[in-house]
């Protein structure tokens, strides 16, 4: 069989380009919109880049993109020179960090205890309850946070009360805003985080249960010999993934929770760009462009070093 | 035979519809107008389908095409399409009021001199009125904008005062801080509004936006504008004059420290003012004067329809300085030919005409007979149905989504509540003017641009951890210095060239 299969490779080696067109058209043919999509959506937009480096002329249309006055790395400096510089690097990539601390073992941990309980109904009772949030909006989320947090009248300060402490101004303490975040991100999030790693852990082969089960392996050790390290390609690979976003916080969630009481620890790259860049008039669209091509560049470094260290570690890469 | 018949019937009503077009034109010509404008601020009105717009248009003749923008996302919308140079209409409403003259200078606009021959009410209007003609006289020497004007000392932000608890507490309307503090005290130790509970008062509501309004001027602060001018020209930023903005902030630290300024202060909004005035729990607000009658006294348990049971408006604070509220610039939206419009002195004349005496009545009054009659001693007075304040918005009235509308006082008294029109005009004489509204060249808006929102950044946060006490006053020299390092002074400068401009614009 592997004789056969080498066989083939050899033969397609010799076919002349044309004829293995040709005999590929249909697959090519189901390329050609995924082709259209990224052309169009990703890397027609990235020469849009070159704004970064210009003063981009209000009015003057797709034009004006590429033919505006050249300002080498005018904007760029003046990110680096702002003195909130440190502060916004800092805070985005600490309410990024703890996200990923907190919230990416939790859809694991779920994913492993969800598909350990054998009643079907009560199983897929669980999964939905868990999924639910994922679609609330930010929007609603947020107000929710607010009213629940609220020093007269939320729940959280009431049940605090009753308990004898004091209410506390959740909202309007630097120190809390992380923790209120990340914990209400993961809430959100981990139980449709998890569906990727369920499908995974259902795709173990239940041969190999049956087997660990006829060597006398307990469940703890199931999900410690079998589960996981099954899993792990999954995880890394998400993982990785995540750290692609790591300078990227979602701008509407800060936004929406954050007031000048707590900038200290809430004001990041992106509500800083959108005071900065877009909400000023005429809005600055260059240096937003230099701001979001330095998120990037950040992010795309810390994909890069994470893979390698992966490939190292785990023999596990994206690429 | 049907084919011809159905032919002349297609012909003679081609030649129906085009004398129609032909007819009626008070303006000439008929001509298509692409009008790129807001909607209503009010959801349930089609601006389009007012009665006042509608007659504006057919009495000047044109044939309008609207291209309406929601009124919540009109900026967001429209200013990238004016960045990407994507509008496609004749006449353009402003997303803001291009202060730093970028559309003026990416060539957007056609300027409006070159028609002024066609526009005698315009120009007219612009003579008599020569501080806002200086306001929007470009750096070329050119006017491109055709602006609506708000009210600029009429029902601005003021205190409003829940009468009833004036009244139970026995005391009247504070006139300096100390009689305030007094008061607010008060209303905390005492069951208000009687429901058993001493302690359900939250003595004063105030969004912490309105703080400054309400409290800057007593220390001699116009917080509102930011920079100010004294009678001798110089300039200073008021959230930067070290002795009394210091005293402003020790003194909301203290309201804050006697739990008098609550402690989600940051987070109040309209909505929840309102939630609060409507169950009776709060006895202090400060808002724009509309607000007082048509959303903060009209939701109270016990309101009757006078100032006795109404929040009514009251004196600004008095502390070290004589207190004063801050006016509004009266520049409203502005509306702009696009220079790639094919009908450019057509549009012109349309937003002269829009601009007349006749149709600034129409913007005010409606329709007479419909909206308003006129009484026998020559005053005018709205109809039954002109009182209906639902009514009159999808009627038309002051249509300046759509029309450079000029706001009138005198319509207003007579829209709002006998008691708001007479608050208003004894607050009148407390009104100062704001800072004016001035171009700025491209290299004071980089300037700006660059440093203002670190500036503000620091002023807001700072502010807040000063009020809050996270941040000791004893750090407020050092605030002082870290405003001069963020290039305070710089700006400052900028700004005192742009008033010696404003100044020489105005003094001719």
């Amino acid at each position: 069989m592997a004789k056969n299969k080498n066989k083939t490779a050899y033969v397609e080696k010799k076919l002349p380009l044309k004829k293995l067109i040709y005999r590929d058209r249909y697959l090519l043919y189901m390329m050609i919109p995924v082709v259209i999509f990224f052309a169009v959506f990703c890397y027609f937009p990235m020469t849009g880049l070159v704004m970064a480096f210009n003063r981009y002329r209000i009015g003057s249309g797709l034009a004006g993109v590429y033919n505006s006055p050249f300002v080498g790395l005018q904007w760029f400096r003046q990110f680096f020179q702002s003195v909130y510089f440190y502060r916004l690097v800092r805070n985005t990539f600490l309410l990024q960090f703890w996200s990923l601390i907190v919230g990416f073992p939790i859809p694991i941990l779920f994913a492993v205890a969800v598909t350990q309980i054998r009643r079907k109904p009560v199983q897929k009772t669980v999964q939905v309850a868990t999924y639910l949030p994922y679609f609330i909006s930010t929007v609603v989320v947020c107000g929710m946070i607010n009213n629940f947090l609220s020093p007269s009248g939320g729940i959280i300060n009431q049940l605090l009360n009753r308990l004898g402490v004091q209410s506390i101004n959740f909202m309007n303490l630097p120190e809390w805003f992380r923790r209120i975040y990340v914990i209400s991100g993961s809430w959100q999030s981990f139980g449709f985080n998890s569906i990727i790693f369920v499908a995974a852990i259902m795709g173990i082969s239940p041969d190999l249960y049956e087997a660990m089960r006829v060597d006398g392996a307990n469940r703890r050790q199931i999900i410690w010999h079998l589960v996981l390290p099954s899993i792990k390609p999954t995880i890394i690979l998400l993982l990785i993934m995540t750290l692609g976003s790591m300078m990227s916080v979602g701008f509407e969630k800060v936004y929406l929770l954050y007031n000048t009481a707590v900038y200290e620890t809430a004001d990041v790259i992106q509500t800083y760009v959108y005071r900065q860049g877009i909400g000023t008039s005429p809005p600055n669209y260059s240096f937003a462009t230099a701001v979001g091509l330095f998120n990037s560049v950040i992010n795309f470094a810390i994909v890069f070093v994470a893979n390698r260290i992966s490939r190292h570690v785990s023999d596990t890469a994206i690429w | 035979m049907k084919k011809r018949v159905l032919s002349m019937l297609l012909a003679s009503a081609m030649v129906v519809s085009m004398l129609a077009g032909c007819g009626g034109a008070a303006g000439g010509g008929g001509k298509h107008l692409k009008i790129l404008a807001e909607t209503s601020n009010y959801a349930n009105v089609d601006i389009k389908e007012a009665e006042i717009v509608k007659k504006v248009i057919a009495d000047f003749g044109a044939d309008v095409e609207w291209q309406l923008v929601d009124y919540n996302n009109y900026q967001d919308t429209v200013t990238p399409m004016l960045s990407a140079g994507q509008v496609d209409a004749d006449i353009v409403l402003l997303p803001d009021q291009d202060a730093n003259q970028t559309y003026i200078k990416s060539g957007l606009f056609t300027p409006l001199n070159k028609y002024f021959d066609s526009m005698p009410n315009f120009t007219k209007w612009l003579d008599a009125n020569p501080v806002i003609k200086a306001e929007i006289t470009a750096e070329d020497g050119n006017i491109y904008y055709v602006p609506g004007t708000n009210v600029g000392k009429d029902y601005q932000p003021c205190l409003m005062y829940n009468q009833v608890w004036l009244d139970k507490a026995g005391k009247t309307a504070p006139k300096t801080l100390d009689e305030l503090v007094d008061l607010l005290k008060y209303y905390k130790d005492n069951d208000m509004n009687g429901n058993g509970d001493a302690n359900d008062e939250i003595p004063m509501s105030i969004m912490a936006d309105f703080l400054p309004y309400m409290f800057g001027p007593a220390f001699g602060l116009d917080l509102v504008s930011g920079f100010q001018a004294d009678a001798s020209g110089n300039v200073t930023y008021a959230y930067a004059d070290s002795a009394n903005y210091k005293k402003y902030l020790e003194f909301l630290n203290g309201l804050y420290k006697d739990g008098l300024l609550e402690q989600e202060y940051t987070s109040i909004d309209r909505d929840k003012v309102i939630e609060r005035i409507s169950n009776d729990l709060t006895g202090v607000a400060y808002d724009f004067s509309w607000a007082m009658s048509m959303m903060y006294s009209n939701v109270l348990p016990y309101y009757d329809g006078t100032a006795a049971t109404a929040f009514v408006g009251a004196a600004p604070l008095s502390g070290d300085k004589e207190g004063f509220y801050v006016g509004r610039v009266e520049l409203g939206n502005m509306f702009a030919i696009s220079a790639n419009s094919k009908n450019a002195e057509y549009a012109a004349k349309f937003l002269d005409y829009a601009m007349s005496d006749a149709c600034q009545e129409l913007y005010q009054w409606g329709i007479e007979g419909e909206s308003y009659v006129v009484n026998a001693d020559g005053t005018r007075s709205f109809t039954e149905k002109g009182q209906d304040n639902d009514w009159l918005q999808q009627f038309g009235i002051n249509p300046s989504f759509v029309f450079p509308a000029q706001q009138s006082v005198a319509s207003t008294d007579v829209l709002v509540a006998d008691w708001h029109a007479k608050s208003n005009a004894e607050l009148r004489q407390y009104v100062v003017d704001p800072w004016p509204f001035i171009y700025a060249t491209s290299d004071e808006t980089d300037t700006i641009n660059t440093y203002m929102t670190d500036i503000e950044t620091k002023v807001n946060e700072s502010a807040t951890a000063f009020i809050t006490g996270t941040r000791p006053m004893t750090e407020f020299d050092a605030y002082i210095g870290e405003l001069d390092s963020l290039h305070l002074p710089d700006v400052t400068a900028i700004r005192k060239q742009q008033y010696d401009r404003y100044l020489k614009a105005l003094n001719g």
